[in-house]
Parts: structure tokens; C-alpha cells; sequence
């Protein structure tokens, strides 16, 4: 009997990295999962790979779009029957810039790929779990919810804005059956991070990626960075039933990098 | 399997509560587990509830002794051989009262049943933790640990100090295998609520019923939290996928704390 038997779940950005961890995880636990991303053909080697036969399925596009966001939820709904776990998932830097040289762009883009996408998503779940009264909204955060790095104003922006949605969010709903909560990891090595990490290093003044990675690490107390599979346990923890009392936590896997 | 076969576990305030449902829960992930406590009676009434035959042992000690603190840690390595898993979970107050009416005799009470046994038993666990290069620390702090209640400073104050001894140990032991942290639970009724409950409502101004009324109110969830709440994510952070998680204050509690 897996933990999360005959429940359904939908992840932003979770053909890769982190997203992925949690569907292979959910997987494991006996839920069934639709990932979503922006890549079909990552998309369809995803599903190739987790060999879930109708435990999984694959739903295109861009979590920076309403359109995508809703409609993961809703083809979820459709394919399934119900939604019991929406996980938001996906987000990350889109340009390591200071405050005083990031573009109007750069910024919206931000604002849409990390936090907007969050709400939408949220919402669209809320709206199906709280006739149901029951449901888990998972919301991938980050140490930088807590922090604040030099060249990062739009990623710790909304990942501080996420953990307020959370925290929220989990009043409203506390007595319906539904829990809301995030997570909260350190630097984890995804593919967004080798994509973006070297212009990130140069930005940030720190020369290169090895030196990115070294510095996040530096900064934990384990001395290296988090896992995949460290975050993916959490995740499942707060999917299960046996986190029914658990809501609005900010719950941490960053090795102890945050103060609080 | 379970996540925690062959670990080796010691739980202070072990034979009820919330030590009890960690242990138990150890106990089902295939650790052996040392449960702590002040009554033989209770110690022996919880092993034969249990079940556990070998895996779960009893010893006698209070943990407002120094000297019971290091041999329950020393005795659970002898025991079963090492220890793996520490979880600092006794705990308690008495003699609550506003701060301006509050005795020495209370303040230091609960330092000493709450603080000053989870620096004792983390300091010695850590004597067999380090050369190991292994282990998982776990403070049942609260989630008074992260905020403060009119009227019960006393313990508000002793879980304070214990999530920054949390913070600061994790930090000195990260990079050698152990991890440690502080779970905070919100208010749950065990038997230790029970017995104190009263006075800490009187020294609120309100009766029992009103204080866990109060509690239920701040929560999220509007009801109070269980044990195995807690017990859930003491797993979770004892197994090998907690590796990554240290220095952290965990909130499971209902959604009451603000962070």
C-alpha cells in the first residue's frame, strides 16, 4: 500500500529537476500524476521513462501562462476524475540582474513564471478541492523566500510573495480538508540552474558556476547542496493523509541555510 | 523495509505523549528504540503496549539530571550497540504565571526540564555521534518555540532556547553526517496538557476547556494537533532522506505560526 494510493496529482514543471522528483516519488506512492512542461518531446521521454502506463500523463506548455497553468488542472481533472495534489512547481531566474539594471520585461516575466503562475494554479485547484474539501496545494519555494541575494530581486521577490499566498491561502482553507504549504529548498543542481547558473555566477560576481555552486554550499551547514530526493520526501510527506494537520508551514530542505 | 532498519534510537519522555508516538513509529521503520521516563510502572505499562519485544527498552531517569541525561545516552549505546537517532522530547513547565508574578524557582524549572535536558543529552549524544560520522538529532521544541503566550512564559522561554541551540549545534555538525533540528508542534492533548493545562489557563485567565479552545482558534485547521503529527515528520527527518534537512524549526501546527 503506497502513501498516496488512488490519489491524483498535477505538477508544473515536472518532466525534469525537482518536478520530476516529486512525480517519481507520487509515482512510487501509488498516485497517478500529469506533469506538465514546456518541451514535448522532454514531455514524452518523461512519460517513456517512468514507464506509469495511465499513472501518468503529459500536459504542454508554459507555466508562465494562465492559459497552461488552468488548463493543467483542468485536463487533470478531465483525464482523471478528480485533483487531489496540485503542485506548483516550476519558476526560476529568468535574468541575474541588480535591481537598478533589470527590465520592465524581465521583471513581468518573473512575476508571471514565479508567483502569477502560483496563484493561477491555486486558485483553479481551490476552486475544485473546496466543494470536495479536500485537497493539497504544494508550492515549491525556495531559500530565497527567506534570504535575499545580491542579483536575485525578482526571484527572492516572489518567492517571498509565494510564501505569504501560502501562508494565506492555508488560513481560508484550514477547515475544508485542505492543507497548503510550500517547501522550501536550497540550491538543488537542475537543469534551470546549469541553463542559467553560469550567467547567474557572472552577474553575481563570483567568477564562475563552480564557484556558484561552491558558494550556495558554503552557505549550508551540511556543506553541500540539496537533493532531488530530499525535496520529492517532503513533498510526499505533505501529500499524504499523515500530514492532514499540517498547513500553511513553510517546511525547509536547504541543509540549513535559512535563520528562520 | 522501513526507513529506519538497524538505526538505533533514545527518546526521552518516551512511555506517553508524543515520545511515545515517535517511538512507536521508530519501532514500525525497524529501529530499536530506548524510551525514558520517571516511573518504572509507566515505563513497563508502555513496553507491553508496545509490543516491540528486543526493539524497545525502558530506562528509569530524570531528565532534570544531568547525571540521567548522559547515562540514558551512554546506556542506550550499551544497549544496542550505538546511537543513531536522538529525540529530546521530555518536557513541560509548572508554576505559570505573568512574568511580574513569576518565580526564580518556575523560570528555572523549565530551563532545566526543557533546555538544559536537550543540551545534555545532545551534548553526549554528540560524544558518540561525531566519531561516527552519523546521526539525527530531533528537539521536540513547540510552537511556542517561535511565538509567545501571555502567561506561560516559561515555557515559551526554554523552547526559544532550545531552537537556537538547534540552530547553532546544526551548524557546527553539518558537514560531519548528523543532523539537528527542532520540531514544533502546536498544542496537542497529552497527558502532560492535561495535568498542567489547568494552571497554565489560570495563569492566562481562562479555564482548561477555554485555553485548548484558544489554541484550536489560532490554528488554521481550528483543532488541535495529534501526536502522530508529530511522529510523522520525526520519521521523515531520521531516515536517510531527512539527510538534507538541519538547523530547521518545523512548524505541525495546524497553520498557527507565522513563520
Amino acid at each position: 500500500m503506497g502513501k498516496l494510493d488512488g490519489k491524483v496529482a498535477c505538477i508544473t514543471g515536472g518532466t525534469r529537476s525537482i518536478g520530476r522528483g516529486m512525480a517519481d516519488a507520487f509515482l512510487a506512492e501509488g498516485a497517478s500524476v500529469v506533469v506538465n512542461g514546456r518541451d514535448e518531446a522532454k514531455g514524452q521521454a518523461c512519460l517513456a521513462e517512468m514507464a506509469a502506463g495511465d499513472r501518468a500523463a503529459f500536459y504542454p506548455g508554459d507555466s508562465a501562462k494562465q492559459a497552461t497553468v488552468e488548463g493543467l488542472v483542468d485536463f487533470t481533472i478531465e483525464r482523471y476524475g478528480h485533483l487531489d495534489i496540485c503542485c506548483l512547481n516550476s519558476g526560476g531566474v529568468v535574468n541575474t540582474a541588480p535591481v537598478a539594471q533589470m527590465t520592465d520585461e524581465e521583471w513581468a516575466l518573473e512575476i508571471d513564471w514565479n508567483l502569477n503562475h502560483v496563484f493561477w494554479g491555486m486558485r483553479r485547484a481551490l476552486q475544485h478541492m473546496i466543494p470536495r474539501q479536500s485537497g493539497r496545494i504544494i508550492v515549491t519555494s525556495s531559500v530565497e523566500g527567506k534570504l535575499g541575494k545580491p542579483g536575485l530581486p525578482g526571484y527572492s521577490a516572489t518567492k517571498h510573495a509565494v510564501n505569504g499566498l501560502v501562508k494565506a491561502a492555508a488560513q481560508e482553507v484550514g477547515t475544508l480538508g485542505i492543507t497548503v504549504n510550500a517547501v522550501l529548498p536550497g540550491l538543488v543542481e537542475t537543469d534551470i540552474l546549469r541553463a542559467t547558473g553560469p550567467d547567474s555566477a557572472i552577474a553575481m560576481g563570483v567568477g564562475s558556476y563552480e564557484a556558484l555552486l561552491d558558494l550556495f554550499a558554503q552557505e549550508a551547514a551540511i556543506k553541500r547542496l540539496n537533493t532531488v530526493e530530499e525535496v520529492a520526501a517532503v513533498a510526499v510527506l505533505l501529500a499524504s493523509d499523515a500530514a492532514r494537520n499540517m498547513t500553511g508551514c513553510l517546511f525547509p530542505v536547504d541543509g540549513g541555510t535559512m535563520p528562520y | 523495509m522501513g526507513v529506519l532498519e538497524g538505526r538505533v534510537a533514545c527518546v526521552t519522555g518516551g512511555t506517553r505523549g508524543i515520545g511515545r508516538a515517535i517511538a512507536e513509529a521508530f519501532v514500525r521503520e525497524g529501529a530499536n528504540v530506548v524510551i525514558n521516563g520517571r516511573s518504572e510502572e509507566k515505563g513497563a505499562q508502555a513496553l507491553a503496549e508496545m509490543g516491540a519485544g528486543a526493539a524497545a527498552t525502558f530506562i528509569a531517569g530524570d531528565v532534570k539530571q544531568r547525571e540521567a541525561c548522559e547515562s540514558l545516552v551512554d546506556a542506550t549505546v550499551a544497549r544496542y550497540g550505538r546511537i543513531d537517532i536522538l529525540v529530546a522530547n521530555a518536557g513541560g513547565g509548572t508554576g505559570h504565571a505573568p512574568v511580574a508574578d513569576l518565580t526564580d524557582e518556575a523560570m528555572q524549572d523549565a530551563l532545566v526540564w526543557n533546555f538544559w535536558h536537550t543540551f545534555w543529552t545532545m551534548r553526549r549524544s554528540l560524544h558518540h555521534m561525531i566519531p561516527q560520522g552519523s546521526g539525527r538529532i530531533m528537539a521536540v521544541s513547540s510552537v511556542e518555540g517561535k511565538v509567545g503566550k501571555p502567561g506561560i512564559s516559561i515555557y515559551v522561554v526554554a523552547k526559544h532556547a532550545i531552537n537556537g541551540l538547534v540552530k547553532s549545534a546544526a551548524k557546527e555538525v553539518g558537514a560531519l553526517g548528523i543532523t539537528v533540528n527542532a520540531l514544533c508542534p502546536g498544542a496537542i492533548e497529552t497527558d502532560v496538557m492535561k495535568a498542567e493545562g489547568p494552571a497554565a489557563a489560570a495563569a492566562m485567565g481562562l479555564t482548561y476547556q477555554g485555553l485548548l479552545d484558544l489554541f484550536a482558534s489560532e490554528a488554521a485547521i481550528k483543532r488541535l494537533n495529534e501526536v502522530e503529527d508529530v511522529a510523522n515528520v520525526a520519521v521523515l527527518l531520521a531516515s536517510d532522506a531527512g539527510g538534507g534537512i538541519t538547523g530547521s524549526m518545523i512548524s505541525i501546527d495546524g497553520g498557527t505560526s507565522p513563520y
